[in-house]
């Protein structure tokens, strides 16, 4: 994974992973997501979301964010574009999202996104070795953590010199 | 600053020296000194060496590449806020 442009998208599905599952499972009852029907609003916006998950139901946190219409498709739009294949594959973003949903302990996004990782064909030896590399690296981050060790591998690779997108 | 001191490999016994050969091989990369977390783990062979083999075994290839899982555990380290 050499080149700055692939860890930048991985961020920006953490980022946007975490930011989806902070409403699923934060206002799931308080906010409760709103039927997909009961707001007219939103029917092209959930058309396209339905379309980008493969005809599956609009994931709760857009029916939680339909309140405000504009705002959940500025959210859509981010999450689209995070989730869409780019330098990383739209299997590896799931995988990603799986990750740090399990780390977080989503309810939403572990089912959400091991529906996503399935969907785009991982089996269930890939589903397993994303649950070995999360639980494995949970478990060295909080030994590394307790023994408050200094990195010391992070200039193993090389600088990426090239400009900002677009530059 | 570390809780404890890092011995330099040189202090530890010949098998766990024998590990920080394989964690040479497996970072591909000769380190002077094995990497902080291998001489952590390599304190108690008997802890370490088996939550190394499930680490090894977790991240080679398969459906996902070994590059794939590298990015996979530094999300996971990220959202753990580790440092290290």
């Amino acid at each position: 994974m050499t080149g700055d442009a692939a860890w930048y998208e991985a961020a920006f599905v953490v980022g946007i992973t975490n930011a989806l599952n902070v409403v699923a499972d934060g206002l799931d009852e308080a906010l409760p997501p709103l039927d997909e029907d009961a707001t007219p609003d939103c029917r092209a916006l959930f058309d396209e979301i339905r379309a980008f998950y493969g005809g599956a139901a609009v994931p709760v946190p857009f029916r939680v964010l339909a309140r405000d219409p504009s705002y959940a498709a500025d959210v859509w739009a981010a999450a689209r574009r995070a989730f869409a294949d780019g330098r990383l594959p739209r299997r590896l973003k799931a995988a990603l999202a799986f990750a740090v949903s399990m780390t977080t302990r989503s309810r939403f996004g572990i089912a959400f996104h091991l529906g996503e990782m399935r969907r785009l064909g991982v089996g269930e030896r890939g589903v397993m070795e994303i649950v070995g590399v999360t639980q494995m690296f949970s478990s060295y981050t909080k030994i590394a953590d307790t023994l408050q060790l200094a990195p010391d591998m992070a200039d193993l690779a090389p600088e990426d010199p090239t400009p900002a997108p677009g530059a | 600053m570390p809780t404890v001191r890092l011995r330099d490999a040189s202090e530890y016994p010949e098998p766990a020296r024998r590990l920080f050969e394989l964690s040479k091989q497996w970072f591909g990369v000769d380190f002077k000194q094995p990497p902080a977390m291998s001489r952590v783990m390599a304190w108690d062979l008997a802890f370490g060496g088996p939550h190394g083999r499930a680490m090894k075994r977790a991240m080679a290839p398969g459906e996902f590449t070994r590059a794939e899982k590298e990015m996979v555990a530094a999300a996971v380290s990220g959202v753990n806020a580790c440092e290290y």
